[in-house]
């Protein structure tokens, strides 16, 4: 119990960490001069002090929906897969539950949007229901197939079968649900090929495009909420693809961990630095590749059993 | 292991189906290529077959290096167009590919009852030979053309390393030449294309 406490506080601790780690890392690539690893949460304390400003336009929506964005994603948190053998896990979440909490999530972040009444807030929302509408059933896919492997549908318990018995016989189905969950990691999470998290140019934005009316505490609690979205993406493609490091003692199994998630921060990072941004029109080509790896790694698995 | 790379050459495959630049197609054949090349290295280890060594090692180095390399220069050569669209939109190949892939799991099973070992890939191979036969269909250019015909290639030597145990030497090397041949035609009718727009 109390490592299972304890992981969920270092992941919580290291959302806005990993976050200002990719986008360090990739000033580094650019021959930028980096900015500092603590910018997360030197931001996080600016607008916490600052004042929070909600435009008359908006109704209720707005003053609720932040938290209703954070909620589902903490609630998420505790239903991952463990980090060290033998520690306390929830075992009965399956595929749907948590792809249906993280799209709670989306719903309000949306209804944010359009609650600003502005041309922006409009637009944005529209762009991610079009996105999400696209990742979820990739998702549901993806993580049932990986659940099937490991010979249990729970992903919690998935995620152990699959560190005391790695599915070497099912390699290439694993392969191909490892590759549609990483374009799931970048989708959902607005990294470059489908939005960009930087820029405020109107053409480019989706999820800034949506919180472009908040101030103050709102939008501290929308950052940490993204962060802590690639946290649980990225700890489930760990736990769930790249499943080492189960069997040593606690410390040690954290810390590989924590080296795991910045292993995927870097893989994002490198791709970002790689390649252009997509239009908007073309991000179903890439969500439309990730939905047939992920039914080809059912299909995989279910006809071939390789 | 083995599964790990047939997947990756699958992977490459069915990327290179939606892909829309020359560079970033060859640059998925010269991966799926290797991916082959290192499949057949890995068999013939585990076969001892020495002969299948040497041509993982010649597939890795003319059709992982050297073809990719020729094509390129060709298409610098000859100013070719570098975007190809496919002419099948990509919301009819999000269905379309599954489908070949589920049809030809099914057709490959009464061979798969005849091969007692690996026969899983062979089935795998097949429906890559099905996608390459979707990927020269499915451009209207001369380049990815080719490409689709030297990813059948590729899919009928993994076919042949994987259900025979490894053909004769002599049979292996008579494709290489046969590729070796089949790049000077597409040579030729480079310069005939480039006779007709001239």
């Amino acid at each position: 119990m109390i490592i299972y406490v304890t992981t969920i506080a270092v992941l919580l601790l290291l959302a806005p960490l990993l976050l200002s780690f990719i986008k360090s890392l990739k000033m580094v690539l650019l021959f930028k001069r980096p900015s500092s690893l603590l910018q997360g949460y030197r931001n996080f304390s600016k607008l916490m002090k600052k004042e929070t400003i909600i435009s008359q336009e908006t109704s209720s929506i707005t003053t609720y929906a932040p938290f209703l964005v954070l909620s589902p994603l903490l609630v998420t948190m505790f239903f991952l897969p463990p980090v060290v053998h033998g520690a306390f896990y929830v075992s009965f979440v399956d595929a749907f539950t948590i792809t249906g909490l993280l799209s709670l999530s989306t719903f309000f972040l949306m209804l944010l949007g359009l609650d600003s009444a502005s041309a922006f807030g409009g637009m944005g929302s529209s762009r991610e229901a079009f996105i999400s509408a696209l990742v979820e059933p990739a998702m549901v896919l993806t993580v049932f197939s990986v659940s099937m492997m490991a010979g249990d549908l729970g992903i919690g318990q998935a995620g152990v079968n699959l560190a005391e018995h790695f599915p070497k016989e099912h390699m290439a189905s694993f392969l191909f649900a490892g590759i549609s969950f990483f374009i799931l990691l970048i989708a959902e999470n607005g990294r470059i090929p489908v939005d960009n998290p930087e820029t405020h140019l109107e053409l480019t934005m989706v999820h800034e495009a949506m919180i472009l009316d908040l101030s103050g505490v709102y939008l501290a609690i929308i950052e940490t909420a993204a962060s802590v979205k690639f946290v649980i993406f990225a700890s489930l493609f760990v736990s769930l693809f790249i499943p080492l490091g189960l069997q040593y003692s606690a410390p040690v199994a954290i810390l590989i961990f924590i080296a795991k998630l910045f292993g995927v921060a870097v893989a994002v990072a490198l791709l970002e630095v790689n390649t252009a941004k997509l239009r908007l029109f073309k991000v179903p080509n890439l969500l439309g590749i990730s939905i047939v790896f992920a039914f080809l790694s059912l299909i995989t698995f279910y006809v071939l059993g390789a | 292991m083995v599964d790990f790379f047939i997947g990756l050459f699958l992977a490459s495959l069915i990327t290179a189906l939606f892909t829309t630049r020359l560079y970033r197609l060859l640059m998925w054949y010269s991966f799926n290529s290797f991916t082959l090349g290192v499949l057949a290295l890995l068999i013939g280890m585990k076969l001892q077959d020495n002969a299948m060594l040497i041509t993982g090692i010649a597939t890795i180095l003319i059709k992982a290096v050297g073809i990719p390399y020729f094509l390129k220069s060709f298409s610098q050569k000859f100013h070719f167009v570098r975007q190809i669209t496919p002419e099948i939109k990509v919301q009819y190949a999000i269905m379309l590919i599954p489908a070949i892939l589920v049809f030809t799991f099914y057709l490959a099973e009464p061979i798969t009852n005849m091969i007692a070992n690996n026969s899983n890939y062979v089935a795998i191979s097949i429906s890559s030979l099905f996608l390459s036969l979707l990927l020269m269909m499915e451009h209207k250019n001369v380049a990815p053309k080719i490409i689709g015909f030297l990813s059948m290639e590729n899919s009928l030597f993994l076919l042949g390393i994987t259900a025979t145990d490894g053909m004769p030497m002599l049979v292996e090397l008579g494709i290489f030449f046969d590729l070796l041949m089949a790049i000077i035609v597409i040579n030729l009718l480079f310069h005939r294309e480039e006779m007709k727009n001239a």
